[in-house]
This record gives C-alpha cells, sequence and structure tokens, in this order.
C-alpha cells in the first residue's frame, strides 16, 4: 500500500471498525443533541449573571465540545486497537507510521469540525446569532483548524493511554480542563495570570478567539495570527503525541505490554 | 419486610460496586468541579455573595444528576453485557425492587461530588455556605438522592431496549442541569419550559436543599420531590412488566 | 404438582410442541429482516428425579429450548409446564421453584465478592434471612469454594466460577434445576468434579435438565437424552436405547493425510454406507464411516480413496457418539 493509500483508506476503515460513533444512537445524542445544550446551559448562565453576550457562549462552547469526538475518538482508536490485540499487527506492517497515523486522525478531525460546526449553526439560530456572511468561510477555517489542534491533543491522550488503565476518566478530565482554559465561557483576561499562561497553550483558545472576531465582523487577515497559532499549537501536541505512541510502542515491545491482558 | 430488605440489600450492594469503581468515584467527584469552577467565575464578578451561594449549592446538586444519568441510562445494558440482566429477570422478586435500588445508589455516590464541589467552593472561591437548618438540610439532601435515583430508575427501564442506552442517559445530563434551575433561575425560561421543570423532582430537590441552607421552607419542596419520585416508579413499574414481556418476545434479554 | 403420565410417574417438566422464531435484521443501508427458526416444534416430558440431557451441537437450539423453560423467552408457538404450571401464565411460580445455571464467564457481579454475589441472590430468591447464613455456607462447601468466598469474583478462573454459578442456582433449594452447558471451558478435573455435584443433585431427590454438546457427559450422567439438531429433536431415550438405534452396524475409521471431499462424497454413495463423516486430528483426518449390519466394506471404501495417503484403517463397534453422529447429521 502506498503511503495516500494507507493514509485514507486505512483511516477509515479503523475508524469505522473501532467506533461506534456511527451508530446514530450514539451519534445524535451525544455529538447533536448534547453539546446544543451545553450551549443552552451557559447562555442561560450568562444571562443569569449578566455578562457576556450568547454569541460569546455559543462559540465558546461550541468550539469546546469537539473536544468531545477529538479527544475520545482518537484516544479509543488508539486503545481500541490494543484491546483488539490490533496495534501490534499494525506497527509492524511495512507501512510508514506517519502516513499511518495521520490517516487515522483525519477522520477524527472531520468528525470533530462537523460537530463544531453544526452546534455553532444550530445554537446561533436558536439565541439569534447574526454573523455577516462572508464571515463563514473563515470561521469554518478557523473551526477546523481548532478541531485539528485538539485532535493532536487527543494523540497525546492517546499515548497516556498506554500507562492509564481508564482512559476515559483521563479524556473527561482534559474536557474539563478545555472547558475552564480556554476562554470558552470566561474571557482568558479575566483568568488569574498563572490560567491565562495555561490557556496560551491549550487548543481551542486562539481558535474561539478567532471566531468570536470574525462573527464581530472582524477580518480574515485580523484572525490569521490566531489560526496560526493554533494550527501550530496541533501541530506541536500531535508530533508530541505521535512521540510518545512510538516510546510506548519500543517499551511495549521490550516488555510485551502493547496488547493489553 | 422483605421489601424492605431487598431494597437495601440491593442498594448496599450496588455501593459497594460504584465505590470499587475509579471511574464513577475519581471520576464523579473531579468532573463536576470543572462546571462548578466556571459557574463561580461566572457569578463572581459582582460583589453581591448571595449569586455564589446560589451557584455552590445548585453546582453540587448537579453531581447528583450527573453521577445518575449516564450511569442509569447504560446500567441495564451493562447487565445485559455481563449477562446478569437474564439472571434478574428470571428471579422470582420484582425486577422493579431490584432496579430501584441500583439507581438510588447511583444517586448516593453523587453525595461524594456534592461535598467535594461545596469544599472546593469554600477553599478556592472562599465561598462560605452556612447551613440555615441543618435538621432540614438532613432530609433534603436524602429526599433529593431518593427521588433523583427514581428519576434514574424511570430512565434504565424506558432506555432497556436500546445497545447505546448510556448515550440517550449522557444525553439528559445538560437538559435537566438547565431545567431544573441549578444555576439558572426558572423565570430566565420562556413559559413553556416551566411546566418541564416542575415536572422534574431534581428541581424541587435543589430548591428544597437552598432553602433549607439560605433559609426558606423547604418542606413543601421535599414533599414535591418525594411525591415525584413516587410517580416516577409507578410508571416505571408499570413499565418494567411491558418491557420484560416484549423483551422476552423479542429475545433481547440476553443478546450483548 | 406435576403431570400424571400413563405410567404414573410425575411429569416435572412437559415441553410441548415447543416453538420459537427469531426476527433479525441484516445490512445497515438497506435492512431486510430474515425470519429464524431456533427451536421447531420440540416435545418431551422429565419425570421427578430424573436427570434428562439435551445433547445437541452448537446453534441446534438448547439454549434458546431451555431459556423457554426458564421463563426468560416466551415460545412463539407451544407451550411448556414445569411442576403442573405454565411457564407464560405462571412465570413467577415457576422462577421460584426452578434454579438456573449456565456456563461461561459471565453472569456474575465482578467486583463483589463470591459470598456478596450469594447474599444478593439469596435476596432476590426470598431465602429465609435467618437461613442464608447457613445455606450459603452449606453451598460453599458442596461446590468447594470454602475458603476463598471473600475473594473478589474478578480473580476466579473459569471453573471457580463455573461451581459458583451452581451455588446461586441452588440457593433456594429449588426442585428442579436447568443446566446450560455447565461444565463448557473447565478444565477436565475440574469438570469431572463438577459433573459428580451435579449427580449428587439427582441422588437428592431434584429433577435436573442439562443441555450438553459432550456426548460422553450425556453418557456418563443422564437417565435419558433427547438429541436435538436444527431446532427438532432426533431421537429420544436412555443412552442404551440410542447406541442400540447404530449398535447393529460397525464402524470403519481410516487415517488420511489430505483428502478432498469429493472423494469422502463417494464413500457416502457406496451401498450400505450410513454416514461418513470427517474429522481434523491435528495433522491427520479421521474418516469415520458408519456401516449397515453384515456387510464388509472395509476394501469398497479403500477403493474409493485410491490415492490418498492412508494410515491405520481400524473397523469397531458403534458408541453413542457414532449414535449421535448419524443423527445429527441426517437431520
Amino acid at each position: 500500500m502506498t503511503s495516500a493509500r494507507v493514509f485514507f483508506f486505512g483511516g477509515i476503515a479503523s475508524y469505522r471498525a473501532l467506533f461506534g460513533w456511527l451508530s446514530p444512537w450514539v451519534f445524535i445524542p451525544s455529538l447533536l443533541v448534547a453539546p446544543v445544550f451545553q450551549i443552552l446551559l451557559f447562555v442561560y448562565i450568562g444571562r443569569s449573571a449578566q455578562l457576556e453576550s450568547d454569541e460569546f457562549y455559543v462559540i465558546g462552547n461550541a468550539i469546546q465540545y469537539a473536544a468531545i469526538p477529538c479527544l475520545f475518538a482518537m484516544t479509543h482508536l488508539i486503545a481500541g486497537e490494543r484491546f483488539q490485540q490490533t496495534l501490534g499487527y499494525i506497527l509492524i506492517t511495512p507501512a510508514r507510521r506517519l502516513p499511518l497515523f495521520l490517516g487515522r486522525a483525519l477522520p477524527v478531525v472531520v468528525n470533530g469540525f462537523f460537530v463544531a460546526a453544526f452546534s455553532l449553526v444550530v445554537g446561533g439560530a436558536i439565541v439569534g446569532m447574526q454573523v455577516p456572511a462572508s464571515a463563514w468561510g473563515p470561521i469554518a477555517l478557523a473551526t477546523a483548524v481548532s478541531a485539528f489542534s485538539c485532535t493532536g491533543l487527543g494523540l497525546v491522550n492517546a499515548g497516556l493511554g498506554f500507562v492509564v488503565r481508564e482512559t476515559s476518566v483521563l479524556s473527561n478530565i482534559i474536557f474539563g480542563l478545555l472547558l475552564v482554559f480556554t476562554g470558552a465561557n470566561v474571557p482568558v483576561d479575566q483568568l488569574p495570570r498563572w490560567m491565562q499562561i495555561v490557556s496560551e497553550g491549550m487548543p481551542f483558545t486562539h481558535g474561539i478567539e478567532a471566531v468570536r472576531r470574525l462573527a464581530d465582523g472582524g477580518a480574515l487577515a485580523d484572525v490569521w495570527g490566531l489560526i496560526g497559532l493554533e494550527a501550530l499549537i496541533g501541530v506541536v501536541y500531535g508530533a508530541g503525541g505521535y512521540a510518545l505512541i512510538r516510546a510506548m510502542e519500543v517499551v511495549g515491545r521490550r516488555h510485551a505490554t502493547l496488547e493489553r491482558a | 419486610m422483605t421489601t424492605a430488605r431487598l431494597l437495601w440489600v440491593g442498594w448496599l450492594m450496588q455501593m459497594k460496586m460504584l465505590a470499587r469503581s475509579s471511574f464513577n468515584t475519581l471520576l464523579g467527584i473531579v468532573y463536576p468541579l470543572f462546571f462548578a469552577t466556571v459557574a463561580f467565575f461566572m457569578f463572581r464578578a459582582g460583589d453581591d455573595p448571595k449569586p455564589l451561594l446560589y451557584a455552590s449549592l445548585g453546582a453540587a446538586v448537579m453531581g447528583i444528576w450527573g453521577a445518575t444519568s449516564t450511569a442509569a441510562g447504560g446500567s441495564l445494558a451493562q447487565q445485559r453485557w455481563h449477562g446478569t440482566l437474564e439472571l434478574l429477570v428470571a428471579a422470582p422478586a420484582h425486577f422493579a425492587l431490584i432496579l430501584l435500588p441500583t439507581t438510588i445508589a447511583m444517586a448516593t455516590i453523587g453525595i461524594y461530588s456534592m461535598a467535594s464541589t461545596l469544599l472546593w467552593g469554600w477553599l478556592v472561591f472562599g465561598i462560605d455556605v452556612q447551613i440555615g437548618d441543618p435538621l432540614a438540610f438532613l432530609i433534603a439532601v436524602p429526599a433529593t438522592v431518593i427521588s433523583i435515583g427514581a428519576l434514574g430508575f424511570l430512565l434504565a427501564i424506558a432506555f432497556v431496549r436500546f445497545r447505546q442506552a448510556w448515550a440517550l442517559g449522557n444525553m439528559l445530563e445538560y437538559p435537566v442541569w438547565l431545567v431544573s434551575g441549578f444555576l439558572v433561575p426558572l423565570t430566565l425560561f420562556p413559559g413553556w419550559v416551566l411546566p418541564i421543570s416542575w415536572a422534574l423532582a431534581p428541581t424541587w430537590g435543589i430548591d428544597a436543599i437552598r432553602g433549607a441552607a439560605l433559609g426558606g421552607s423547604p418542606w413543601e419542596d421535599i414533599a414535591m420531590a418525594l411525591a415525584l419520585g413516587a410517580g416516577y416508579v409507578a410508571i416505571g413499574v408499570l413499565l418494567v412488566q411491558r418491557t420484560l414481556r416484549a423483551a422476552r418476545t423479542k429475545g433481547t434479554l440476553a443478546l450483548s | 404438582m406435576g403431570c400424571l403420565t400413563r405410567l404414573g410417574r410425575v411429569n416435572v417438566v412437559e415441553a410441548i410442541d415447543l416453538r420459537r422464531t427469531y426476527k433479525t435484521t441484516t445490512g445497515t443501508i438497506r435492512r431486510r429482516s430474515l425470519e429464524v427458526e431456533a427451536v421447531r416444534g420440540v416435545s418431551f416430558e422429565i419425570a421427578e428425579g430424573e436427570l434428562f440431557g439435551l445433547l445437541g451441537p452448537n446453534g441446534a437450539g438448547k439454549t434458546t429450548t431451555i431459556k423457554m423453560l426458564i421463563t426468560l423467552l416466551i415460545p412463539t408457538s407451544g407451550s411448556a409446564r414445569v411442576l403442573g404450571h405454565d411457564v407464560v401464565q405462571d412465570a413467577r411460580w415457576v422462577r421460584k421453584h426452578i434454579g438456573y445455571v449456565f456456563g461461561g464467564d459471565r453472569g456474575l457481579y465482578e467486583r463483589l465478592s463470591a459470598l456478596d454475589n450469594l447474599r444478593y441472590f439469596a435476596e432476590l430468591y426470598a431465602v429465609e434471612p435467618r437461613g442464608q447464613r447457613a445455606r450459603i455456607d452449606e453451598l460453599l462447601e458442596l461446590v468447594g469454594l470454602k475458603g476463598r468466598e471473600k475473594e473478589r469474583v474478578e480473580g476466579y478462573s473459569r471453573g471457580m466460577r463455573q461451581r459458583l454459578h451452581i451455588a446461586r442456582g441452588l440457593l433456594h433449594d429449588p426442585p428442579v434445576v436447568f443446566l446450560d452447558e455447565p461444565t463448557i471451558g473447565v478444565d477436565p478435573v475440574g469438570a469431572r468434579e463438577l459433573r459428580a455435584t451435579i449427580a449428587s443433585l439427582t441422588a437428592a431427590g431434584k429433577t435436573v435438565l442439562l443441555t450438553t454438546h459432550y456426548m460422553f457427559e450425556a453418557d456418563a450422567l443422564c437417565d435419558r437424552i433427547a438429541v436435538i439438531a436444527n431446532g427438532e429433536i432426533v431421537a429420544q431415550g436412555t443412552p442404551a436405547q440410542l447406541k442400540a438405534g447404530v449398535a447393529d452396524g460397525s464402524v470403519v475409521e481410516v487415517e488420511l493425510f489430505g483428502v478432498e471431499e469429493d472423494r469422502v462424497e463417494r464413500v457416502r454413495t457406496l451401498d450400505g454406507v450410513r454416514t461418513a463423516t470427517l474429522e481434523d486430528r491435528d495433522q491427520k483426518q479421521l474418516l469415520i464411516v458408519q456401516t449397515a449390519p453384515g456387510l464388509e466394506l472395509t476394501h469398497a471404501i479403500l477403493s474409493q480413496l485410491n490415492g490418498a495417503s492412508i494410515g491405520r484403517v481400524s473397523s469397531r463397534e458403534p458408541t453413542l457418539e457414532d449414535a449421535y453422529v448419524q443423527l445429527v447429521t441426517s437431520a
């Protein structure tokens, strides 16, 4: 198999094989209904506390919720392969590792983008959010890049899954951290200094800010820097996650822990 | 007497199992703290301490529903996967009496997160929650737990036919947090939402708990919560008969 | 109580033309529904104190039949009675008076100890609270788990789980016990001990229905056997009666090394050959041919196999296993 084929078909096949997300009974409740309610929850808390505009919470939560598919899907793919004891087989194929993993990451990114875009549109419609028509294209770009960067974090999470037994505990905690630190519901400049520093290095922080500015009428030129930062963060996490998994693979080969017992 | 024993033993066994799972304990305690932290930041903006107290108790009870909704939704599917569901159905005891204590146990575990949220609010945000009426509080909390457990029971049996029932239970986590008024006064909602809020026991439960802590009579709220809980159980019992009959006809009890 | 037969024996379990059809759907986009008839008119009776075996290959309908009898499945048609009570109309009564044990790793609460598992089920089966502790102790002794009851089930071996299942099924001292493949996946020594325990149940006066696909197990334990294949009973009787069905012939066994199915087919078409089955034995294959009585067919068989590598050839008396194969393959 050429690298390109490994990238596309290997990725999609493993995604479908390991992931019940494609069942409408999971997809619709967990990825379409839940994020809309998360948006509504924080919109109303915002109204109750009389802070930011509805738009603020719609954008923040729509993008933050992409963490669910990005983190869980990515982690499940790797952990699932371990559970089914296919990881060893995949790692010993002659296919080059990078396209292999990137191929697995791509459907995850697409999934994350779709979820964020859906809840952005639906949540926005419910609160009557006004967005200039020309902004939708750049917003889609910023959203996609955010999904990409969180998927990178998902790869790190997947690597940690080799040592942590209950991967869903870790994934949920990361979801919570993303809720608090990325300015999804609390403007970053209102957080304590140390939290602001952490925010800078998290996925979503810059993407959310970019989308907010675009929705307010900003131009793509204004937010290139933010989108670029978001992409960079994705690359760093992705590379780190990939390195971690390779390292775990080596450790696993030495200690025969590649497959879960 | 047998009924009481059955409920007690069922509750005890389920508590043992839940307490031995890091997913339920660690995550159950930590996860609501993230939402509470966001809420505290949001309500802290002004000078008035009352919104923070209001939010603190609300966030604390969110953990009880969080511990119940997904777990209850998926509990029968999980039992089916473990091969224990058919054993429970084959037993002579009434299935409702077997299922109810399990969902009440799930809600009981939520008390851990309630405690951790109040503690977190106090340690990190300086929210000092004084319990105005301790007796009423000590009654309001179990009443809320039991009525939320009853709602979980209804969910569990309503979703039993779905293999991915956990996802349906999970889907209801946010909506109940929203419309039960844990962090949002009901006055902010459009009129058509209110009957839904009133039909949910958690709405009355949080009112009772806030009343007991902050002043205000909780007794009517406690009564409403328990009455609704009894209603959920009654509906659930009717559903149990129908659902088990359907499962035995279609042969879906044991399929994993 | 049960229903009297013509012979005056009490029938504790009666299955009357039980049928069970499943509807399944295939395909994700275009769903087609299929009807699978798992059980097609099964009838038998079990007398009091009998150890009755339901013997058949995987997928024959044994588990489906047993689940109808224990009230977990409603028959599509037909009826069943346990101790005189209909399994559908009087489900609750039936549940109080039967024990159900199935094989496999599942069916226990992993995070609880064996003791807690038994205490829980004792409660579900309304075992007298005052007598629970004693009863549980007694059963732990019987199944050989005494001393390990406080350990969590997640650490139990397959054999231990199986023994715990049996203890659980006997908590309320039911007069009728249903065992679904109780020794499956258990090591030979453990399985032998389990069989001894099962045999002791009827010695204690209980009526037992056992499903299995192990012929020797049915032969060793059961008073009577019903052979089920493709959802139908193809033969019923004592082990001796079933053996008699093939006793008037003989069996030729031929060791082979890589023979194709079409040659086996040619052997089947020979006059006087009742069945011919090919079994894999590691590197070799074993061709087992059942022949009609009074015929010497060894040469004919070998000539059909001309060209194949042949090892040992032997001729012997038929066993219950051969009877079983004949019944099952002709179904």
